[in-house]
């Protein structure tokens, strides 16, 4: 008990140094903490606008995230949504882009279908290296992302790239029909943020499903899985495949949902965040959704910050360093007190 | 063949061996975590910082400034993974993620506190050319193994002592004895933990030192993601070099040599489009790490947890 509480309090040390440290600097950019706060604050939330910003910033995040969480659980570790995400808005804009003059109807699930399988397509590759060549995920899809991004540069210069004179590399405009519904007038708020809804019921129910269990087991004992029916390759495979599939889905929110048109940098760090975003709501559906309004909040309200104060919006990075070494560390003492809890069973079982 | 031809060759492979320099720095310091048993996924973010502080370093004092001080903030963020990983529990990849966003965010955070944007970007001078006589004229290769920077040369060193450490020290033993079987190398006397939280602030330190050889060795400014992903080439490099400190050199020069290809692509059209060859380096260093995933070299107790 006494451990508990010395660990305790060496836990508040470290996380409150850290905020110390980020306060720092703050002050270190010239900047009045509190003036700070409320620029961050005003950036996220100060009218109806920028809250509906945060939460369209929140959308691909979750989405991303509810997708490579059955990865994650089954203790696989694909990084590749930023790709991902990217090669399904491609495909979503070429597919678009095509078949111009289809009801919208038509064209919302074309857009759909088409920002998933390229998704899928990316994902494919590291999912079959790792699944029959044993080639480390982690590193495959981060490699994958760089070459996503080449080949997204290259298009853009080539067949997808507008006619217009324009100075920097983008598509021609998706066409009115393919654009996705708003869901408040005024905003970008739109429809996707019903993948939220059906992407976190979809991982409730994995969670509590028998196969979902069984792949929770693969990722701590995997002859115990085997046993169970888990086949490595097979679980490799789908997990892999449903975290592509999401960021695809993503990617095509991002171009029908927001900006109507593909560009360079259409993946802006959502992939990374969303990997990010599944770790600190703990790899649960209504964790992810919060650990992503936060995520959502953040990047809102640092470029808020900026504007106010100036304060360089990359607080926003450190910051999240911050979360997730702070979350890991609560995460991590939570286990061990457990494990203690049980070790210590027999104990005071004999008395 | 003419002498066009030659040069060619010559500033292509002087290229790769000086592109390969921050890469083989930074493998060599995964090769000694990993050795031990941990897989840093933070050199990233070290190698950002340490390319930020670098410039910073060299346009505030010197170059020699910013080396060393790339250096240091490298092995303290290896000293707050190690604590993380070692003291706190923490799951090694979870902590190189966070460590590589705090890595990337103070680099650019600071850098844009210290260059607010508009501004024209700081240009360092950069670490001068050492000529090696003799070696240097040399057909092709004397101009591209032996007219390079210092660090270049220091890498080289590194990686042979490394390389002999490991196999014939005492301490370079005690790690491998880490990595291999943690429980083993307990019963005899090795603390594991300070073995590896000392891994982790050395390859730390060379990661942050690889950062500040990309802008002070020869870009000679900093910008953000100015790294490209080759902290995640260095680790794709240890396991390409099956873990040994040549083999990481060797697997550097691989990516070095596409990337070199890259940068002269363009300079002058070579008939592909210039992302072909942009992606080439990373799409070889997959492809090499394919072909080497069959084999099994790796630190037995590698990536695995002390209660796992």
């Amino acid at each position: 008990m006494v451990g508990g509480l010395k660990q305790g309090l060496w836990l508040a040390f470290v996380l409150a140094s850290m905020v110390l440290a980020i306060l720092f600097l703050i002050v270190l950019a010239g900047a009045n903490p509190l003036q700070a706060l409320r620029g961050l604050f005003d950036g996220a939330f100060g009218d109806r606008y920028a809250v509906a910003e945060t939460f369209v910033q929140a959308v691909p995040i979750a989405i991303i995230a509810l997708g490579v969480a059955p990865a994650l659980r089954a203790g696989i570790f694909p990084v590749g949504s930023e790709g991902q995400l990217a090669i399904g808005a491609v495909a979503a804009t070429a597919a678009l882009l095509t078949v111009r003059g289809v009801p919208a109807s038509v064209a919302l699930v074309t857009g759909c279908l088409a920002g998933i399988l390229g998704g899928i397509a990316w994902a494919f590759i590291p999912a079959l290296l790792r699944a029959h060549l044993r080639v480390n995920e982690i590193l495959s899809t981060l490699l994958m992302n760089y070459l996503a991004a080449n080949l997204v540069l290259w298009l853009l210069r080539t067949v997808l790239g507008t006619h217009e004179e324009v100075a920097t590399p983008r598509s021609d405009r998706l066409p009115i029909e393919a654009l996705v519904p708003k869901l408040v007038g005024g905003t970008r708020l739109h429809w996707g943020i019903l993948a939220v809804l059906i992407g976190s019921l979809a991982l409730a129910y994995w969670i509590r499903s028998v196969r979902g269990l069984g792949y929770d087991v693969f990722a701590s004992h995997r002859d115990l899985a085997a046993r169970m029916g888990v086949r490595e390759s097979t679980a490799v495979m789908t997990t892999m495949l449903v975290s592509g599939a999401a960021a695809g889905l993503a990617g095509w929110l991002q171009v029908a949902g927001l900006q109507g048109i593909l560009y360079p940098s259409v993946a802006g760090g959502l992939g990374f965040t969303g990997v990010l975003v599944a770790l600190l709501g703990g790899l649960k559906p209504l964790g992810i959704v919060v650990a992503s309004f936060v995520m959502a909040t953040l990047a809102t309200g640092s470029s808020g910050l900026q504007t106010d104060t100036g304060v360089p919006a990359s607080i926003a990075v450190i910051t999240q360093g911050v979360l997730l070494f702070g979350a890991a560390l609560l995460f991590a003492a939570r286990q061990r007190r457990a494990r203690t809890a049980i070790s210590e069973l027999p104990v005071q079982l004999a008395k | 063949m003419d002498a066009g031809q030659i040069s060619f060759w010559g500033v292509l492979l002087g290229g790769a061996v000086r592109l390969a320099t921050p890469i083989t720095l930074a493998a060599l310091g995964e090769t000694l975590v990993e050795r031990g048993g941990i897989v840093n996924l933070g050199i990233e973010g070290m190698m950002a910082l340490g390319a930020f502080l670098g410039v910073w370093g060299a346009s505030t004092q010197s170059w020699g400034t910013g080396l060393l001080l790339g250096a240091i903030a490298g092995g303290s963020l290896g000293l707050l993974m190690g604590l993380a990983v070692l003291k706190g529990g923490v799951n090694q990849i979870v902590a190189g993620i966070a460590i590589t966003l705090l890595g990337i965010g103070l680099a650019d955070y600071l850098f844009q506190v210290w260059q607010p944007s508009g501004r024209s970007a700081v240009v360092v001078p950069l670490v001068p050319i050492v000529r090696l006589p003799l070696f240097e004229r040399l057909p092709v290769i004397g101009g591209a193994f032996f007219a390079q920077s210092p660090l270049t040369y220091l890498a080289v060193v590194a990686v042979l002592v490394t390389s002999f450490a490991l196999r014939r020290t005492t301490p370079g033993l005690k790690l491998r004895a880490v990595g291999d079987d943690p429980d083993a190398a307990e019963l005899r006397g090795v603390d594991v933990i300070a073995a590896r939280i000392v891994s982790l602030i050395l390859g730390g330190a060379l990661a942050g030192f690889a950062g500040a050889t990309i802008t002070v060795g020869y870009l000679g400014s900093f910008s953000s993601d100015v790294t490209a992903g080759r902290g995640y080439v260095a680790i794709a490099v240890v396991i390409i070099g099956r873990w040994s400190p040549i083999g990481a050199m060797l697997g550097a020069l691989v990516f070095a040599l596409f990337d070199s290809v890259a940068l002269l692509a363009q300079s002058g059209s070579i008939g592909l489009p210039v992302e072909f060859f942009s992606s080439l380096p990373y799409a070889m260093t997959l492809v090499a790490l394919v072909l080497t995933a069959r084999a099994h070299h790796a630190p037995r107790a590698l990536g695995r947890g002390l209660n796992d």
